[in-house]
């Protein structure tokens, strides 16, 4: 499967008065066409900024200091870092190539335009088409992602629908240019389980139907489960670990996807203690040395994990961690040293 | 109850902890009913009311960790702030036993009466930003309810902040510090601290791990457990994660449009739900195994909440319900207890076997 996406040792940096704060730090995966990649992590690990990063919106005073995104669009290639944040060619590519859809509905959508209106905007921004064929192209739409009296709803402010139904014609829009690779921030963490679940399927139905590569942003890993095809797990603005979902969730390697996975409590378990990360998220300001995830892990090996940033360590072609508990062959090495603090 | 012990560490119950098989309720919710006028129009006119909460009745009793769950709209937070007096319902009783063994009705009290009450039942937030005041020291926020309360010198006050900030891991040191100083888990520690100063009896904890990260929140939830082990606290939690209420409550009650659909032991209601929306709302979970990603037959409702200021006919569930017949169209079903000690709303539920979540 050939990638719509690659990201190469992306670096994108905020220079702050309280310091530089290094949101994304040498991130590198690929989103393949068809697929969907779960970014998954706490709250700061820089996932939000990645996905920012492809369409070249990261917000103020954040910049792409190095690293590659490139885009693979009808035959050619393009690199997303290299393109003026506010050029017309980044424009080209923004809801046309890569679309997005965001956490809050509500905020998200203007309330001052009917649903018709904001869809048609970005069809007739481009697409050579009449204001009427835009309109029939947007009721189009609202009928595919589910909405009923789509031939009435066309006409109404977003007020007047139900969270459920404003994350529909999110995705309505972000569909309306057929574009190659949708990012999806948290899509459906503001809505019920129930009316997540709606919204998962419709997800998956039009993926599967257009092809399109799917990045999904992610904190909750039951979701991810159910929607990956492969993970990326971000610490700190590091993939502390990438690799098939079912690595992932069945043979994972750092010592933080593995607390991460055992400190969910779950539906099918019985009761007991929760297994839990000592410690919280450092401040981005102080940034450990070493492996960002020397202070609260707990394999933690003193003189090596606070000093030395771990390389890439590969398990196989697509299973990739960043540890020094496993030497280049992808076997443990330094267990052994391993002690629990 | 003027006089509560300062110290959190002094022994509560003067009598042994009451043993399983006697359970005694220390709150009852009877026929509760919250309505909230609907108004239009530039006089406020009231066209309508929203039942939010519609004839709930259900026990919280000593000691136990009760689930309160549905989702956005069912009334669940509503029912939590009738219980505190947040709100005054409209209709039906909340009696709440005191420690001497009376009764008390929360819903009729006057607000001079319930003063007392308010060091008893306690309330833990969602949000551990908005529910600090960030012009107070933590300091200031834990102790200002024992101000309120008076009687308390202020090297008093100090020594028990500091035993209630050691309890819930915080350092001590920290308590001059303003909140914004703090992370998201600190701050819901210190928002815990606040709820636990009394020494209640009661804790009604709404949506308490909603905002936090997963890691921190699994810490939070621990915290949550050992103190109710330390202080014999009786908690209503409130929460629409049906991983978080499967891990922390003995029993539960489920929720739908103001109106309970169905109660059970925790287990039970997991692994046997009585009522269709139970075992929709299970089903939608996602699984966290990537293996068993097609291995069930996901219930998918159709359309969406019931708007309770509009609510259907009859059983407010069916329009959504695979198993609605004529009936469920016209007729309220009443909350009736089965055999398995399942209380459910439904007509079918007799007759229905539902699925619910398989143990991996």
């Amino acid at each position: 499967m050939h990638s719509v996406i690659d990201i190469k040792d992306l670096n994108v940096h905020f220079e702050t008065r309280q310091g530089l704060v290094r949101a994304v730090n040498g991130v590198t995966f690929s989103i393949p066409a068809g697929k969907t990649v779960c970014l998954v992590g706490e709250s700061g690990s820089g996932k939000s900024i990645t996905a920012r990063a492809l369409l070249q919106i990261v917000p103020k005073p954040g910049k792409i200091t190095s690293g590659e995104i490139v885009l693979h669009h009808d035959g050619k290639t393009t690199n997303i870092t290299k393109l003026e944040p506010r050029g017309s060619e980044i424009r080209k590519i923004r809801g046309s190539e890569i679309a997005m859809i965001f956490q809050e509905p509500m905020t998200s959508l203007s309330p001052l335009y009917t649903v018709g209106n904001q869809i048609s905007e970005a069809i007739l921004l481009h697409n050579k088409v009449s204001k009427k064929e835009a309109r029939d192209r947007a009721i189009e739409l609202l009928k595919r992602v589910g909405i009923p009296r789509a031939e009435q709803r066309v006409d109404e402010y977003p007020f007047r629908l139900s969270g459920g139904m404003r994350q529909r014609v999110m995705i309505a829009m972000a569909l309306s240019c057929n574009p190659k690779a949708l990012i999806a921030d948290e899509p459906t963490t503001a809505l019920d389980v129930t009316t997540q679940s709606q919204i998962l399927d419709l997800m998956r139905e039009l993926q599967e139907e257009r092809g399109m590569a799917i990045l999904f942003i992610t904190h909750d890993l039951g979701v991810v489960a159910e929607m990956a095809d492969d993970v990326a797990v971000m610490y700190l603005g590091n993939t502390a670990e990438f690799g098939s979902v079912d690595d992932i969730f069945n043979n994972p390697k750092h010592p933080y996807t593995q607390a991460l996975l055992s400190s969910i409590p779950k539906v099918g378990a019985e009761r007991g203690d929760l297994v839990s990360i000592k410690g919280m998220v450092p401040s981005p300001y102080r940034r450990p040395s070493g492996c960002p995830f020397h202070t609260r892990c707990a394999e933690f090996i003193e003189g090596v994990c606070d000093t030395v940033e771990p390389a890439a360590i590969s398990f196989s072609d697509d299973h990739v961690a960043r540890c020094h508990l496993y030497n280049n062959a992808g076997q443990v090495a330094n267990k052994e040293q391993g002690r629990h603090v | 109850m003027s006089n509560l012990p300062l110290s959190t560490s002094a022994p509560r119950l003067t009598v042994p902890p009451p043993n399983t098989d006697e359970k005694t309720p220390l709150l009852e919710l009877k026929n509760l009913e919250m309505r909230f006028p609907v108004k239009r129009g530039i006089l406020s006119r009231v066209v309508g009311y929203t039942k939010a909460v519609n004839d709930v009745s259900f026990e919280v009793y000593q000691g136990e960790t009760l689930g309160l769950v549905g989702e956005s709209g069912c009334g669940k937070t509503t029912i939590g702030r009738c219980i505190v007096r947040a709100y005054t319902p409209t209709g039906g009783s909340i009696l709440y036993r005191t420690e001497q063994g009376t009764q008390l009705d929360l819903a009729t009290l006057e607000p001079n009466e319930l003063r007392d009450i308010r060091t008893d039942i306690r309330m833990i937030f969602q949000d551990p930003y908005s529910s600090l005041n960030p012009r107070m020291t933590v300091y200031e926020i834990i102790s200002e309810v024992l101000r309120v309360q008076g009687g308390h010198s202020e090297a008093k006050m100090k020594e028990a902040v500091q035993t209630m900030l050691n309890k819930v891991g915080l350092r001590p040191e920290y308590m001059h510090r303003y909140p914004h100083a703090f992370s998201g888990g600190e701050r819901q520690r210190i928002v815990i601290a606040r709820a636990l100063i009394t020494n209640p009896r009661l804790v009604v904890a709404d949506e308490s791990v909603a905002a936090l990260d997963v890691s921190v929140r699994s810490q939070i939830l621990n915290l949550m457990e050992t103190l109710q082990r330390e202080l014999q606290l009786t908690y209503l939690f409130i929460s629409h994660d049906l991983s978080v209420i499967r891990h922390s409550c003995d029993r539960v009650v489920v929720m739908y449009v103001g109106r309970i659909v169905e109660t059970a032991e925790t287990d039970d209601l997991f692994k046997t739900p009585k009522h269709p929306y139970t075992e929709a709302l299970l089903s939608a979970v996602p699984i966290d195994n990537p293996r068993q990603r097609n291995s069930k037959e996901r219930i998918r409702l159709k359309g969406e909440v019931a708007d309770p200021s509009n609510p259907p006919t009859g059983c407010f569930f069916h329009p959504r319900c695979q198993y609605a017949t004529d009936i469920c169209k016209t007729t309220t079903p009443p909350l009736e207890t089965l055999a398995t000690g399942h209380t459910v709303a439904c007509h079918h539920a007799k007759e229905l076997s539902l699925q619910g979540v398989t143990t991996h």
